[in-house]
């Protein structure tokens, strides 16, 4: 039997549906089903599917095609999304006990996967715009799923606000390129090659792509969107979403190419890399300083496009996937059993957990790169494709820099002993499935660094070649920043910054500043809306004035038929006289 | 053939006289039975086009032969989808728009006869029925209004009456311009359309600008738009539904209608897509300074038709077609979004969104409704929003090039207010307002019942527009 190829979204989508309709417990156990359902046809789908394009609607002048791409980059992002996804509801199962929420959280949840898997498979503009929008919201739900609290709504709105930018130009984008080309086939796109509004299309798609993938300026609603159920990040943040920008420069690197754009995306990327690193050093909440580090390595992947090196950009684009689903993982489950208290100074690890502490140092070391887990294939990766000393030395001090971060981030937990009993105890009752899932992701991400040789072939790519001096530099300056984060966190056991150091914490923490920036733009469209208010009313105003006036002049003619006789003489002697004086002079 | 249009239009009629004769608690009943045969009648035509692939139709019967004024519907696809639109949003509308059921009997009796407008309205044949339905629309629409709607209501219905009065005279003058310089003296569309070069170059200027600020008045467009956020405030429910969901798509027809027949808008249309994109940012500020979420809505009307009438300058079939389903598109999402606000009035007495707090936590499917109609409003993908930016936005780029996309830029702006009202008003906080009241299955099926066709045409948009053949 030959189906469309976009029947892989719908297990996920029926689930959805059956478990917004069911609600209650059952509801995980349906997600969970429909997501391995929806591997096993990843897994199956060569045999079964068809990718010829489906028309779905014509005019005159216009046919719009569904179409799916099976390049093996797709196929790769479609097997990342359906590897993880079993993972996430299983970590869900653990994590999520609200019976009363559970429908609407896997509704969600399954909803979200099903875009993201819609989104990786798209071969024309069209079918990646419903994706990349379904993907917006759902993600606008889930980081506002507590939504009876506080700060997630306002979380979700800062994310849906910059999203929604990102959909209105990436739709921009896509009209401009059919104006073009007249498809929005991302194949023969490509294959036409330059065209004369291209470099005006490209930006476009770029500054969509930095909306969802948190580039600069755009990336601070990633942090905020820390509010949203553990689970959710982990999944938000390896492998869907923020993927989804990065992942649309590489299909469409060719055309950025054209354009010649290549050294804007090289330019946002260091500096998006360059506030990730920064934040992710000064930021104490636990798992902030892993959204600022998901900021940095996609920063990370954008200079590898910049640089012009697909196999290092997908690299750190597979690798980054697993650890960065493990040590959120990791996090939750520490949350969790400090009764989720959230700065990294109050939390505690005891060493007694130790199968925990094992899965998160494979985590935090394959994200500083230590050869040979995966991370560093990917960072190291990128280090020797760059073109330049001056890219070279940045990219080092961003490995160097991270790798303090990291380490701040999995010692200052470890270093005090447990106050309480409770939080002994919680480690010791964490949930099973949360546990379990955290040890299969931590498999996965040394499996990564075997699979790391075979994955790039069969894409067709040689990998990134890595010279043996630059492997040794990378490492050694990870190491280096390893020792100074040890001796700096465990032995001088340094804590929060003071107020001494209040300016280089401002410097570090450059966040405040960024929102201080999108507050003033918002307020610049405040007060634009003010004046325009003003405006608007005395417009109002003078069509009043003029629609009133022929009832004043008919006020004005009422006084000469009012019947009162002395008026009229009066009038009358007035009128004799002028008339006279007229006549004589 | 059996004649359907005029049996279409007879059903109203009979609705009409039966809610004013028979007792006032029947009169929903009658009301919703008359809209509900309407939308099957629509349906039915609907599906016949689809099945044969043609969408014209046309009957017509005399009446004063002699100055050709007369009876005569033709159906097209244009006119046909606005039929079926609007037909969706009578049902709703007499279904689920009274919550209180305050007035049973002037409200359906007033509906019935704004059915009967929008039916001769977008299916006439001729500018006499058009100007005749049209009349019939406005007045009941100032009814609605004044009869039906809360404190300030007579000063905003006598407001609308001056704004709309002003169009209808025009129209009226432009008709009978028309009529008399055309050879043989006909009010026939299709004739004038092909016979219009027979009119003099500046008259057929001085007809252009009638009509033209006839139905600009009507969309609403800037600077003539500030009747529309006054009405809203003041019209019920009902009234709010009709008037943003079906009136002011009396004049985007006109529109289309109008750069149809006359060639001298074309050399015209660059300064009124000018306008068109001025208006929809200026409503896109205004709406940003509003509190009052009916006001908010009403806005959102003024940004909506601003597009569509940029889509129609486009002059291109994208650019038309685009139109036409935005119109679609927006009339179902507007009526949508004030069946969810006069929900919320009912349920919680306050529309203010500095008053209102957490509606989300007692009023859930009103709540999701807006943010559903939130989505739908700035184009959302499976909605039909989607479908009509992509077209207009097209057909746009074909005439101006890149400045062609400048209005989408309003809907970020739509978008991220919209999502402010939603945080502040639905969502968050401890505090919340206390309901009222609840909320009846009517509602909810109304609720059900047009988003079931926002998407059903955002989904499957090869339903109307592989009809689309030039």
């Amino acid at each position: 039997m030959v189906l469309p190829i976009f029947t892989v979204v719908l297990p996920l989508v029926v689930a959805a549906f059956l478990s917004l309709i069911v609600k209650g417990k059952p509801a995980r156990y349906i997600a969970l089903a429909g997501s391995l359902v929806s591997l096993g046809m990843v897994a199956l789908l060569l045999s079964i599917t068809s990718n010829a394009p489906i028309s779905w609607f014509s005019l005159p002048g216009l046919s719009v095609m569904l179409t799916a791409s099976t390049q093996p980059i797709n196929l790769l992002l479609l097997q990342l999304i359906a590897a993880i996804t079993p993972l996430i509801f299983i970590y869900s199962i653990g994590f999520m006990d609200v019976p009363s929420e559970q429908g609407r959280y896997y509704f969600e949840i399954c909803l979200f996967a099903a875009a993201m898997m819609l989104f990786a498979i798209a071969g024309d503009f069209i079918t990646m715009l419903i994706g990349w929008e379904l993907l917006g919201v759902t993600s606008y739900l889930l980081i506002g799923f507590w939504y009876k609290k506080e700060r997630p709504p306002l979380a979700a709105r800062k994310a849906i606000t910059t999203i929604i930018i990102g959909d209105v130009l990436m739709l921009m984008a896509a009209l401009l390129l059919w104006n073009s080309y007249g498809t929005f086939s991302f194949a023969s796109i490509i294959s036409q090659g330059a065209a004369p509004l291209l470099p005006m299309a490209m930006v476009l798609v770029a500054l969509a792509a930095f909306t969802k993938s948190a580039q600069f300026p755009f990336h601070e609603w990633l942090p905020d969107a820390m509010e949203g159920p553990t689970p959710v990040s982990a999944f938000l943040h390896s492998s869907t979403m923020v993927k989804a920008g990065i992942f649309l420069i590489m299909v469409l690197l060719p055309l950025f190419i054209a354009a010649n754009m290549l050294p804007m995306l090289l330019i946002i990327g260091v500096i998006t890399a360059l506030i990730g690193v920064t934040n992710a050093l000064a930021e104490n909440h636990i798992k902030r300083v892993l959204a600022y580090s998901t900021i940095e390595d996609l920063g990370l992947m954008t200079v590898a496009l910049g640089l012009g090196s697909l196999p290092a950009a997908l690299t750190l684009f597979v690798v980054q996937t697993f650890y960065k689903a493990l040590l959120f993982m990791s996090a939750g489950s520490i949350m969790r059993a400090n009764n989720n208290e959230e700065s990294i100074t109050n939390l505690f690890v005891p060493s007694t957990s130790k199968a925990l502490i094992i899965a998160t140092i494979i985590g935090v070391l394959s994200l500083a790169g230590i050869f040979p887990l995966s991370g560093f294939f990917g960072k190291a990766g990128i280090e020797s494709a760059s073109n330049s000393i001056i890219v070279y030395a940045i990219l080092s001090v961003i490995g160097f820099a991270s790798s303090i971060y990291i380490f701040r981030w999995f010692l200052i937990p470890l270093r005090k002993q447990a106050q309480k009993r409770g939080v002994l105890a919680n480690f010791r009752t964490l949930p099973k499935p949360m546990l379990a899932a955290t040890y299969i992701t931590a498999a996965l991400v040394v499996y990564a660094s075997l699979l790391y040789l075979g994955v790039l072939p069969w894409l067709s790519l040689t990998p990134a070649p890595i010279p043996i001096a630059a492997a040794a530099a990378e490492t050694t300056i990870t190491l280096i920043g390893l020792s100074v984060a040890y001796v700096a966190y465990m032995r001088l056991r340094l804590k929060k910054m003071s107020e001494a150091h209040r300016a280089a914490y401002l410097a570090l923490y450059n966040n405040l500043a960024v929102n201080a920036a999108y507050s003033l733009i918002a307020r610049l469209f405040n007060a634009i809306a003010w004046v325009v208010e003003g405006i608007d009313r005395n417009i109002y105003r003078a069509f009043r004035t003029g629609a009133i006036s022929p009832i004043l002049f008919a006020r004005l003619l009422r006084r000469m038929e009012d019947g009162q006789a002395n008026a009229y003489v009066a009038a009358f002697i007035l009128g004799t006289l002028l008339l006279l004086i007229i006549l004589v002079v | 053939m059996f004649p359907i249009i005029s049996a279409m239009l007879v059903i109203p009629i009979v609705g009409f006289v039966l809610i004013a004769l028979l007792k006032e608690r029947m009169s929903k009943g009658i009301a919703v039975a008359s809209t509900a045969i309407v939308f099957a009648l629509t349906l039915g035509l609907l599906i016949y086009s689809i099945t044969t692939g043609n969408a014209n139709l046309s009957e017509s019967y005399s009446y004063i032969s002699s100055f050709g004024i007369g009876l005569s519907f033709r159906l097209g696809i244009i006119p046909l989808i606005l039929l079926f639109m609007s037909s969706i949003v009578l049902l709703a509308t007499a279904l689920s728009g009274n919550h209180e059921n305050s007035r049973p009997r002037a409200a359906n009796m007033l509906i019935m006869l704004f059915q009967i407008a929008s039916i001769g309205l977008f299916t006439s044949a001729n500018f006499f029925m058009f100007f005749i339905f049209w009349d019939i629309g406005v007045i009941a629409m100032f009814f609605m209004i004044n009869v039906l709607g809360s404190a300030n209501r007579r000063q905003a219905s006598i407001k609308f009456l001056i704004y709309e009065l002003l169009a209808s005279a025009l129209l009226l003058l432009a008709i009978l311009m028309i009529y008399f310089y055309t050879p043989v003296h006909s009010f026939d569309i299709a004739y004038i359309t092909s016979n219009i070069a027979m009119i003099p170059a500046n008259v057929q200027g001085a007809i252009f600008a009638l009509l033209f600020i006839a139905f600009m008045i009507n969309m609403p467009l800037f600077p003539l738009h500030h009747w529309l956020p006054d009405a809203h405030t003041e019209a019920s429910t009902q009234g709010s539904m009709l008037l943003s969901g079906i009136l002011t798509k009396y004049g985007g027809f006109g529109m289309i209608l109008l750069f149809g027949m006359m060639p001298v808008s074309h050399s015209w249309a660059s300064y009124i897509a000018l306008l068109a994109a001025f208006s929809t940012f200026y409503a896109v500020f205004l709406l940003m300074r509003q509190t009052d979420v009916k006001r908010i809505i009403a806005y959102s009307t003024i940004v909506e038709m601003g597009i569509v009438m940029f889509g129609i300058t486009a002059l291109n079939s994208l650019g038309t077609y685009g139109a036409v389903y935005a119109m679609l598109s927006h009339g179902l999402v507007v009526a949508l979004m004030f069946l969810a606000v006069g929900s919320l009035k009912h349920l919680f007495g306050e529309r203010d969104i500095n008053i209102l707090r957490g509606t989300v936590l007692n009023a859930k499917a009103t709540t999701y409704t807006f943010l559903i109609g939130t989505l739908a409003m700035v184009g959302f993908p499976l909605s039909a929003g989607f479908i009509a930016d992509i077209l207009i936005f097209l057909g746009t780029l074909q005439s101006f090039g890149l400045l062609g996309l400048i209005p989408l830029g309003a809907l970020i702006l739509l978008g991220s207010y919209m999502y402010f009202v939603i945080n502040r008003s639905m969502l968050a906080t401890r505090e919340h307002s206390r309901n009222v009241d609840y909320i009846g299955m009517q509602q909810r099926i109304g609720y059900a019942f047009l988003m079931f066709f926002i998407f059903l045409f955002g989904v499957l948009p090869f339903l109307l527009l592989n009809l689309v053949k030039l």
